[in-house]
């Protein structure tokens, strides 16, 4: 295991963890098994903020995998490991 | 009249007539009013050669059949020729100053002439009073208000020039109703140059609405569909729009001294997060605005509002910036002087990169916060390095023969995403009405943030319809005139729903959509008689030849020639962008 998968938090979810950044030592899993780590990890349930009741990620969500948005590779299924860095953003608008 | 007031004056400063325009009813039909009204009048009464400066220019003021209405419905948008890019131009601002306008009597006022000494205009019970403003001329924007406010009834609302627009300044604004801005395009500096230092109003005249009942089910409903999306209900009241700094920074395309670089090391000190927890005092909203993305902030030394996304990205990252309070007090001086927080840092921002390669003389360091005020100050007086800053980045870059360095489309410089990381926002950069602008197809919604649907931002495909599908919608929306973030909880039929409660009219969504794109394409024609073709429809060197290093938007370049065809094609306009004969007989142009 290359190192430790690094999670950093954003927007919405910073005011339920309070660390902005969390790392975790795991085998390779998928984004929704690190969710459910992370928020197990953190004692706190942020996933509300990112997935509607149905597990789905919400419209505007954002996770990104090394900076490269998991919609356009297999949404909560795609596979993370150590080393990699995922960014959590909430669904957020601006101009 | 349901929607309408029914009423809009022409006033000639100079001669000092007054005569009201004729509009029937199927010209509001048309174009309902805002920028689409605006942009009509202005091209039936100024032709492309008209001098923005000059006394024959109009300034065209205007709200909407929803202006005073629905939610975010305070807004109001100014339609002229822009000294900054020669282009027809609109800008639009939130507050209440259009709900009070409409309130006073009025749905909008075309300005003419030059008044022979500083005035302003009372419009209160459907006329309009001209007032001797010598007293206030040369006061900042908050000093104007205030003193206008002192001389007239209570809840008077008050759009003005400060210093920025007295001296013509091409990027000055007009701000109303404390620190909303009517910004981009220098529609402050055609102000100035009429002598006329604000407009207010006044008034208690409510607009009638067709049909009461369903109004009050309407908004009842549309409050909850904005409360219950996470971005308008929650994300932009406690986040604000500077939320967008690290994820524009995560994307590697949060565009660095001078977008020579995709991101920011210091991103994270100058985000809505770190805002949220140090400078924000209290979030403030617009009028009917259940959103209130506003920031009213306080510095050690100051209060005010702001920043907002642009601005925290035009003072910050744009130069190599990361002191927040300092990039904080210079929006509040861009505020009190009347200037365009994205044109200002982002000229700054092209001054730093002429003093490093030598072009200029002055010594300009990247993320010097030191003297961010002292330029601001500078430009709007004119004086010193500030009357260099003040020919905005094409002229400036120009100068010094470098014109590359500008990062500008048609004058106007591009706001806060590298258009290398996102391909529909190059095409919508590119083919903006107004020069480099976010506002007319926001992009960054499907590319980045991924609303209404997300999309791939680096493939072109479909991306020419897409622009110019949002280039009409924004142009409709333009001229309702509501705020934008509606849009990012409510589709088309919801802003239809909307215009039939009000006005009665039995308008459809696809007579809305024809609506947008005839207003999209009267600008259109107007910049091609003013001389814009397709070689203008572009953007600088950079983003095709130089790619980005670092971060999730590497090696990376725009290719705008795999959309540009697409567009014009989608467009019905031809290969040097100029409409076709059958698109204008088709949009009854």
């Amino acid at each position: 295991m290359a190192g430790k998968i690094v999670v950093k938090f954003y927007g919405l979810l910073r005011r339920q963890v309070h660390a902005p950044v969390l790392e975790i030592a795991s085998d390779e899993l998928n984004i929704l098994q690190l969710l459910q780590l992370a928020k197990d990890k953190t004692g706190q349930n942020f996933l509300s903020e990112l997935l509607d009741p149905e597990k789905k990620l919400l419209t505007g969500t954002i996770i990104l995998v090394n900076g490269e948005n998991i919609r356009l590779k297999q949404n909560l299924e795609t596979l993370v490991r150590g080393g990699d860095s995922i960014d959590l953003f909430s669904p957020a608008g601006g101009g | 009249m349901n929607g309408w007031m029914g009423k809009i004056t022409k006033i000639d400063l100079g001669s000092l007539e007054q005569e009201t325009v004729a509009i029937d009813d199927e010209m509001r039909r048309r174009y309902l009013g805002g920028r689409g009204l605006g942009v009509k009048l202005y091209t039936d009464l100024c032709s492309a050669k008209t001098d923005p400066f000059a006394p024959d220019n109009a300034l065209i003021f205007m709200t909407g059949p929803l202006t005073g209405t629905v939610m975010t419905s305070g807004r109001y948008a100014v339609v002229s020729r822009s000294p900054l890019t020669g282009t027809i131009c609109d800008s639009s601002s939130g507050g209440s100053f259009g709900a009070v306008l409409k309130s006073a009597g009025l749905d909008g006022l075309v300005i003419q002439g030059r008044a022979d000494h500083p005035v302003y205009l009372y419009i209160h019970d459907g006329g309009i009073e001209v007032r001797d403003a010598a007293g206030l001329w040369g006061l900042n924007t908050q000093q104007t208000q205030k003193a206008i406010q002192e001389q007239t009834p209570a809840k008077t609302s008050v759009a003005c020039i400060g210093p920025a627009g007295e001296n013509r300044v091409a990027f000055a604004a007009i701000m109303n109703d404390k620190d909303r801005a009517a910004g981009r395009g220098g529609m402050g500096a055609v102000m100035g140059a009429k002598n006329l230092k604000a407009i207010a109003a006044s008034g208690s005249q409510a607009v009638t609405i067709a049909d009461p009942e369903g109004y009050k089910a309407m908004n009842a409903r549309l409050e909850r569909i904005i409360d219950k999306n996470p971005v308008t209900g929650k994300a932009l009241q406690v986040l604000g729009t500077s939320v967008l700094v690290n994820i524009i920074n995560a994307h590697g395309m949060f565009p660095t001294e001078n977008f020579r670089r995709g991101m920011f090391n210091d991103a994270e000190g100058t985000s809505g997060e770190k805002i949220a927890e140090s400078l924000l005092q209290r979030q403030s909203a617009c009028y009917k605005c259940p959103i209130g993305c506003g920031r009213t902030t306080r510095t050690k030394n100051k209060h005010g509002e702001g920043p907002e996304y642009e601005t925290v990205w035009a003072f910050g990252a744009q130069l190599g910036v990361s002191d927040l309070t300092a990039i904080t007090e210079a929006n509040y001086a861009c505020n009190e002087l009347g200037l365009d927080t994205i044109t200002m840092g982002s000229t700054i921002g092209c001054a730093m990169e002429l003093s490093e390669t030598g072009a200029w003389k002055e010594k300009l360091d990247w993320g010097d916060a030191s003297k961010l005020l002292a330029f601001v100050e500078d430009t709007a007086y004119r004086r010193g390095i500030g009357a260099e800053l003040a020919l905005g980045s094409k002229r400036l870059a120009e100068k010094y023969g470098r014109p590359e360095l500008a990062m500008q489309v048609k004058g106007m410089e591009i706001p806060a995403y590298d258009p290398r990381g996102v391909q529909g926002m190059a095409l919508s950069y590119a083919t903006s009405n107004r020069g480099g602008c976010h506002m007319r197809a926001y992009m960054i919604s499907p590319e980045i943030l991924g609303h209404p649907v997300f999309l791939d931002r680096f493939s072109t495909v479909g991306k020419a319809e897409i622009v110019a599908l949002f280039q009409d919608i924004s142009a409709l929306v333009d001229s309702t005139v509501l705020c934008r973030f509606l849009q990012i909880a409510m589709g088309i039929s919801t802003f239809t729903e909307m215009l039939r409660t009000v006005t009665g009219l039995d308008f459809s969504d696809e007579e809305l959509l024809k609506i947008g794109r005839r207003i999209y394409t009267l600008e259109r024609v107007f910049n091609n008689r003013a001389g814009f073709s397709r070689g203008d429809d572009t953007l600088p060197p950079r983003f095709f030849n130089e790619e980005l290093q670092t971060g999730s938007s590497r090696h990376r370049l725009v290719r705008l020639e795999e959309m540009l065809d697409d567009y014009y094609s989608v467009r019905g306009w031809d290969k040097e962008g100029v409409p076709l004969p059958r698109t204008l007989a088709e949009l009854g142009l």
